[in-house]
């Protein structure tokens, strides 16, 4: 017998023993879709989220906000300070007045609080954009250390900062769902392997008479590596099919909102879709291997 | 065929199931294996298929050292021995056709060889009309004709036997042994264990006595019916030879109506999952 045709063999037999033990079959199956299917939400969250924290740090910017007595042409000379530090790509000077139309054209509602009074609510400051190569650069910080300290500015805030939090919230994110994805996933190889095995044992009869004919190990075990492939493979693309749905009811009903737009702007690529079904087709033969290791087979035979 | 050098097995705790038994069955012999119950008559026969190693000595099989070959190569052994129980060993949930073409299947044999192979093996125990019943649907005879042509599929070199007829009335009894005898014409070597001396007596032949684990006695036993069933056994297989000369003029096996109404093309229908 050749390879194609002991493979085709296996699979024809692997599909019988699925269709004949359906309803443990399907425990292995849902165990492995849902072990997927959570590692595929955080996978998707945190690539979302990924994706705008990498937008958000190359727009990054610092704002140098000055005193309120900052004159104009000190706001032009410190504008052209900041231009010659080597890590600003731009300045962009905003005067008090400037400030105040784009405080009006972002928060309308609170026109109010910037229109009353004599003096001028908001400071002047200047914006930096930042070089791509100093973006992530420890002189900067001392840099920016000694913009605190010049005389004429009262606050330098740094977009950053929160973005370096930001990041921390979506490395843990991503930790903890590759954790419970390996967690659920050995749960998932446990329950694969406990049906393979259950499976080998009510075959156990068939495998005694296969071996008594003359059939070799990889003859008799080939079947039940089908098996696993097929329900982590199924697993898989039940896991794949239930997060685009989810995906699609989040994309679709709540566009538009913060939250889903940041976890569910994009779904998983192609070739991420394949990985995780993939993956499940891997669990489910490491099951199929894991529980017919050794002398298991044997004694069931 | 088979030799055995001072062939010892013991089982852990010193118990010994076969102690120092020498003997050797040249090819094409019919051979009794005897002795009551415990006698080491089924570890004898584990022994020859390398279903257990012996623990000293030698077994020799088709010029292959059973004791010493290799795991992977045991496969190939087993393809040149058939192997009869008492309990038939029948798989339920498939068809005659999927228990007698397990050997074919696993060597790669396309479907349609399958069913040849199948049906000329089930042709010579006669059950060619029975190839997509199911073992339940059988009687307790045709189980074990079914176990036969499974064993037969393949011409093995040695048909090796454990109490083949222990389950069946003393006519259906007859009929098994017959149909071992016309397999041994054929000149396949037959290793038939059994305790019932009566049938021994009556057909006669080699016979090995086992006791307590030895060999107690190989003798020849002089039946009144072995030469009247080994000419039967010839009648028939010059009978199957002509069938075989016809059947190579047509080719395919003639589609007269078998005994439950289908015809034997039909019989030899495609594989069938019992589910």
């Amino acid at each position: 017998m050749n390879l194609f045709q002991a493979v085709r063999y296996f699979f024809r037999e692997a599909a019988v023993n699925l269709a004949r033990g359906w309803k443990v079959s399907l425990l292995a199956v849902f165990t492995i879709a849902v072990s997927l299917f959570l590692g595929g939400v955080f996978l998707l969250a945190s690539r979302n989220l990924s994706g705008s924290v990498a937008r958000w740090q190359r727009e990054a910017r610092v704002a140098v906000y000055l005193t309120p007595q900052t004159t104009g042409a000190e706001l032009a000379a410190l504008a052209k300070l900041a231009a010659a530090e080597p890590w600003v790509r731009a300045v962009h000077p905003v005067t008090p007045g400037q400030a105040q139309v784009r405080f009006r054209q972002v928060f309308p509602s609170l026109a109010d609080l910037v229109s009353s009074g004599s003096e001028e609510p908001l400071p002047a400051s200047l914006e930096l954009e930042l070089r791509e190569e100093a973006r992530d650069g420890r002189d900067l910080s001392a840099a920016l250390d000694a913009w605190r300290h010049r005389p004429g500015v009262t606050l330098v805030d740094d977009d950053r900062e929160w973005l370096a939090q930001v990041q921390a919230i979506v490395a843990v994110l991503r930790g903890v769902g590759l954790m419970l994805g390996l967690v659920l996933l050995g749960a998932a190889v446990f329950t694969i392997a406990s049906v393979i095995r259950l499976t080998a044992f009510l075959h156990g009869e068939e495998i005694s008479i296969l071996r008594l004919v003359g059939a070799t190990e990889f003859f008799i075990r080939g079947p039940f590596y089908a098996e696993g492939l097929l329900q982590g493979l199924l697993g898989g693309l039940i896991a794949g099919g239930a997060l685009f749905g989810v995906w699609w009811g989040v994309h679709e009903r709540a566009a538009g909102a913060l939250v889903p737009s940041l976890l569910a702007a994009e779904f998983l690529g192609a070739e991420q879709m394949a990985w995780l079904v993939l993956l499940g087709a891997l669990a489910g033969l490491a099951g199929a291997v894991a529980s017919l290791r050794g002398e298991t087979l044997r004694s069931a035979g | 065929m088979i030799q055995l050098f001072h062939v010892s097995k013991l089982y852990p705790g010193g118990q010994a199931a076969l102690l120092e038994l020498t003997f050797d069955i040249p090819r094409g012999q019919f051979v009794f294996l005897t002795g009551p119950s415990g006698a080491g008559k089924t570890t004898l026969l584990r022994l020859i298929f390398r279903e257990e190693i012996p623990t000293g000595g030698q077994i020799v099989v088709n010029g292959r050292n059973v004791a010493s070959i290799p795991q992977r190569k045991i496969p190939y052994l087993r393809r040149t021995i058939g192997v009869v129980f008492q309990d038939f060993r029948l798989i339920a949930r498939k068809t005659v056709f999927e228990n007698v073409s397990y050997l074919p299947r696993i060597l790669g044999v396309d479907a349609r060889t399958q069913r040849k192979l199948a049906y000329k093996a089930l042709r010579r125990v006669g059950l060619a009309h029975r190839m997509n019943a199911f073992p339940p649907q059988l009687s307790g005879g045709e189980q074990q004709r079914v176990a036969i042509a499974r064993a037969l599929i393949n011409e093995p070199d040695i048909l090796i036997a454990d109490e083949p007829t222990g389950n069946l009335d003393p006519d259906l009894a007859r009929e098994i042994l017959r149909l071992f005898l016309e397999v041994n014409v054929r000149g396949t070597t037959v290793l038939l264990a059994t305790h019932d001396r009566e049938t021994i007596a009556r057909i006669g032949g080699r016979v090995l006595t086992l006791e307590g684990g030895r060999l107690a006695s190989d003798r020849m036993v002089d039946g009144t019916e072995l030469p009247e069933l080994r000419l039967a056994a010839e009648g028939e297989r010059e009978g199957e030879r002509d069938d075989e000369r016809e059947g190579e003029e047509s080719e395919e096996p003639v589609a007269a109506p078998a005994a439950d109404g289908t015809s034997e093309e039909a019989a030899m229908g495609g594989e069938r999952d019992a589910e």
